[in-house]
């Protein structure tokens, strides 16, 4: 049916990211196993037989279910209210949204831990609290940028032919939501199922993951064939899941539909309550933890102080001996920049072939495979392939940047397909019978999408840069540690300035998040206007 | 005629200068870079996360020896040696410094190192002096992991202190110390090897008894100290396994003006000895910058730089230290230690007989 409007440079969107995945996932992997293999003989196949690994993948398995579940629970009223209605702060609040994302999990944990005091029982709820938490913003985002398309037309017809609203909801509005629904659960299962940060801070016996696992194995023990079972079974897990998320996704009816703007408030006022009382409770859930740490960024031996917050400029408050902790700021935004336009060009091509017809589509569904690759065999892949000659990268800097779109690839898969895949492409059609070239009538149908999808998955993007702790801190230069490497390395030495100035250094994550994601989505919405100024001209 | 002769002749010796000036200067280039001749040289030099040096003592070497010292973050010592191993002979940096007894054989047996004597291991402690892996690794600094103490919330219970491992089981210490998993932090494993080293065949049981006297198990340090040990930060908890140099690291980064006591002390019972080394690794491109940057971090000037950089006692001898470090480290005059290669051999062993013992 789009044959006519398909431009012929589409067919080609593949290779890009096929090249991208081959080159900065597939070689690493082999280099890895070649050299796994060369200096160990045996043992995999003992290892994946053992039943504590599989114990293990049942339990993570568990876990990552229910911390999926909660952060839908939570995550989806707050798409709606934050991506659909016009009100005082909205922006704020869709900012906001996106703060526990990059906040580092050790961050994170600590907060946790001084919110909930030593009283509440450690373990497994605590760790799904904490993985709901930070998975906010992934179903908020991604479910919100389908949400903001669906128009509620369909919804006032069931409810005039006598639907109650939760009748009209639960068969008009999630239906046509569940393909955005199933890429965000399946994320969200995935990070829970592979996260390793939040399970060794908070977590008990009952709450380990596969990726704890390895990195008992390949760093404590150096037990290289267990460590490889275990990523393996870690990685059949997670791919097993994306592929059955991404049919479930495609078989769910997609209606067709361009970008709306942003509704008026309801016109009830306990509708216009419900969505001020939604926006303010999750704005106050995201913020709880942040102002724990703008508490302990005040906060000395002897009460008060602003001392922590000054010394961010000092360098003897630093790690390096060489800058202040404040540098980190300036490095870590160079690599979220560079991150997020990696990832948005090659994501966003790996998206386009969603919609493209053929065989294309299956690099769409690869890209998002890097999620279920450990992140300590990414690293260590990355570091034989591209950390000594012949492909020494390091000292360019390249490495932390590569290594952060990897993760944030899938992400911007995810947030840009069901959108792309969505589109009204009658559009094309018209603008093709009306004389359009195909580039033109594509761009005629998917010109705006692209834009507000791909500054949408660029701030994602930018915001896993930001937030990412193993990749920085094994690929680096230790003269330039990024945010989270700094505040891991002064909250691995004692002393109430380490834990101070690693609090602040926090508030400023936080903030520079903030400003990032505020401009991106200014950006998003006026290019939303000036498309609906178009179409209405 | 004879003039264009000459001419000719004249401007065949030059080109036959240039050309041999030009050749000259190629192979002198290219000799350059294969012996790696010190004047122009960089050095990538592998650290954990915890190394730090000051600014000043990068630009003496550079001035003393024309190396350019890069250094690579390795994340922790355990991963930075995983990547090691995995890329011996290989390498991704010239030198490796943070590799500790824990793992050391592992690194060894893996041929990670290069065989180097440093002309400096003489003026080493003689204690640490052969323990160099047969010649592959030097020694740069040595610190003990210890029970560390919240001075205050200790009277607060109203029990001394404990001043043995024994005391640690005793009923009166119930509900009071916080360990890390040795399967995931370094001080976490130290203090298993403390255990291992002081109970012989019987630590499991000591574990039980811990358990039973409701310890408490944190991922990590920085989960421990802060979020539960009592003298960190939120914790209820006035035991905590640390390092024996805690207490001045806790004056050092305290506010100004700084307590002139720390808040925090050491049982000096118990401790288990960490000794970190540096090495050529085997196959770098530059041996010889490598063994120069091994010789400085053994110099005076670094040794000296050691304690408040990265909270160590330096293993030359004679150097002096901060006074915070005279005042408030802990000087532990038995510390326990169990050879590199049983710690090899056994530690998968012990880690999953340690989750037994723990139920996990």
């Amino acid at each position: 049916m789009t044959v006519h409007t398909v431009p012929t440079w589409l067919r080609w969107s593949w290779v890009i990211p096929a090249a991208f995945l081959a080159v900065f996932l597939l070689y690493p992997l082999t280099v890895l196993a070649v050299t796994v293999t060369s200096q160990t003989s045996g043992g995999l196949l003992a290892a994946l037989t053992a039943p504590s690994l599989w114990l293990v993948a049942v339990l993570a398995a568990v876990q990552a279910a229910a911390s999926t579940l909660l952060a839908l629970i939570l995550g989806l009223p707050l798409a709606n209210v934050v991506s659909r209605y016009r009100f005082r702060g909205r922006a704020l609040a869709q900012a906001l949204v996106t703060v526990p994302f990059v906040l580092p999990t050790v961050v994170v944990g600590l907060a946790f831990r001084s919110l909930f005091g030593s009283g509440l029982p450690q373990g497994f709820w605590l760790v799904v609290l904490a993985h709901a938490y930070v998975n906010l913003a992934v179903v908020a985002r991604i479910v919100g940028a389908q949400w903001a398309q669906h128009s509620g037309d369909y919804e006032n017809v069931a409810r005039t032919l006598g639907a109650t609203r939760w009748r009209a909801f639960v068969d008009v509005t999630l239906p046509s939501l569940r393909s955005a629904i199933v890429a965000s659960a399946a994320i969200v299962f995935v990070f829970s199922f592979t996260s390793l940060g939040i399970v060794l801070l908070l977590g008990d016996a009952t709450t380990r993951t596969l990726e704890s696992q390895i990195l008992r194995q390949t760093s404590v023990i150096l037990d290289f064939p267990g460590a490889a079972a275990t990523a393996i079974v870690q990685l059949l897990v997670v791919t097993l899941v994306l592929l059955l998320g991404a049919a479930a996704a495609r078989r769910s009816p997609t209606r067709r539909s361009a970008p709306l703007d942003l509704r008026p408030m309801p016109a009830s006022v306990t509708g216009r309550i419900a969505v001020r009382a939604t926006a303010a409770l999750g704005a106050l859930v995201v913020l709880a933890p942040v102002l724990a740490l703008v508490l302990a960024s005040l906060r000395g031996a002897r009460g008060w102080t602003l001392g922590w917050w000054t010394s961010l400029g000092s360098i003897d408050a630093g790690t390096t001996r060489l800058g202040p902790p404040l540098d980190a700021i300036g490095i870590s935004v160079a690599y979220a920049l560079a991150t997020a336009v990696v990832a948005a060009i090659v994501g966003g091509l790996a998206a386009l072939t969603a919609v493209s017809s053929g065989r294309a589509r299956v690099v769409a569904l690869v890209a998002i495979i890097p999620l279920g690759v450990s992140a300590a065999t990414i690293g260590l892949g990355t570091l034989l392939a591209f950390g000594r000659p012949p492909f020494d990268l390091r000292a360019s800097g390249l490495l932390i940047p590569i290594a952060h779109a990897l993760v944030a690839v899938p992400l911007v898969v995810a947030v840009a397909a069901p959108g792309l895949r969505s589109t009204d492409t009658r559009l094309a059609a018209v603008a093709a019978t009306l004389g359009a070239r195909p580039t033109r009538a594509f761009w005629t149908a998917y010109g705006t999408v692209i834009r507000v999808v791909m500054l949408a998955s660029a701030a994602l993007a930018g915001a896993v840069s930001l937030g990412e702790f193993g990749a920085a801190a094994f690929l680096g230069r230790a003269t330039d540690p990024t945010v989270p490497v700094q505040i891991v390395r002064l909250l691995g030495r004692p002393g109430e300035q380490s834990l101070g100035v690693a609090a602040a250094l926090a508030v400023v994550l936080v903030a520079v998040t903030l400003i990032l994601v505020l401009i991106v989505d200014r950006w998003g919405s006026t290019e939303r206007r000036q498309h609906r100024e178009r179409a209405l001209s | 005629m004879r003039h264009r002769t000459a001419a000719h002749t004249i401007s065949r010796t030059t080109s036959v200068a240039v050309i041999a000036l030009v050749t000259a200067t190629v192979l002198a280039a290219c000799g350059g870079q294969e012996s790696a001749a010190p004047e122009t040289s960089t050095v990538r030099l592998l650290a954990h996360d915890s190394f730090v040096v000051s600014e000043d003592l990068i630009a003496e070497l550079k001035a003393d020896t024309g190396i350019t010292l890069e250094i690579l973050s390795g994340s922790d010592a355990g991963t930075m040696v995983a990547g090691a191993v995995l890329a011996a002979g290989s390498p991704t940096a010239d030198v490796m410094f943070g590799i500790d007894n824990t793992l050391l054989s592992r690194a060894l047996d893996a041929s990670v190192f290069e065989a180097y004597t440093s002309p400096e291991l003489g003026s080493v402690v003689p204690a640490l002096r052969e323990d160099t892996g047969g010649g592959f690794v030097t020694p740069i600094d040595y610190g003990d992991v210890c029970i560390n103490i919240d001075n205050a919330a200790m009277d607060a219970v109203g029990v001394p202190a404990p001043t043995t491992l024994d005391d640690l089981i005793d009923p009166r210490y119930r509900d009071l110390l916080v360990v890390q998993d040795p399967g995931t932090s370094s001080p976490g494993l130290a203090f298993l090897l403390a255990t291992i080293a002081r109970y012989g065949d019987g630590w499991p049981e000591y574990w039980s008894a811990l358990r039973e006297n409701g310890v408490s198990v944190a991922g990590s340090w920085t989960d421990a100290y802060y979020g539960e040990f009592s003298g960190g930060g939120e914790g209820t908890r006035p035991l905590v396994v640390s390092y024996a140099t805690s207490p001045p690291a806790e004056i050092v980064y305290a506010e100004e003006p700084k307590p002139t006591t720390p808040s925090t002390s050491v049982m000096t019972d118990g401790c288990y000895r960490q000794v970190e080394y540096a090495g050529v690794l085997a196959g770098t491109a530059n041996p010889a910058g490598a063994r120069t940057v091994v010789d400085w971090l053994l110099s005076e000037q670094v040794q000296a730089d050691v304690p408040l950089s990265m909270f160590v006692f330096p293993a030359r001898e004679g150097v002096a230290l901060p006074e915070v470090f005279t005042a408030f480290a802990a000087t532990v005059d038995e510390p326990l230690s169990l050879p590199a290669d049983e710690v090899a051999a056994n530690l998968q062993a012990w880690l999953a007989e340690w989750g037994t013992a723990m139920g996990r």
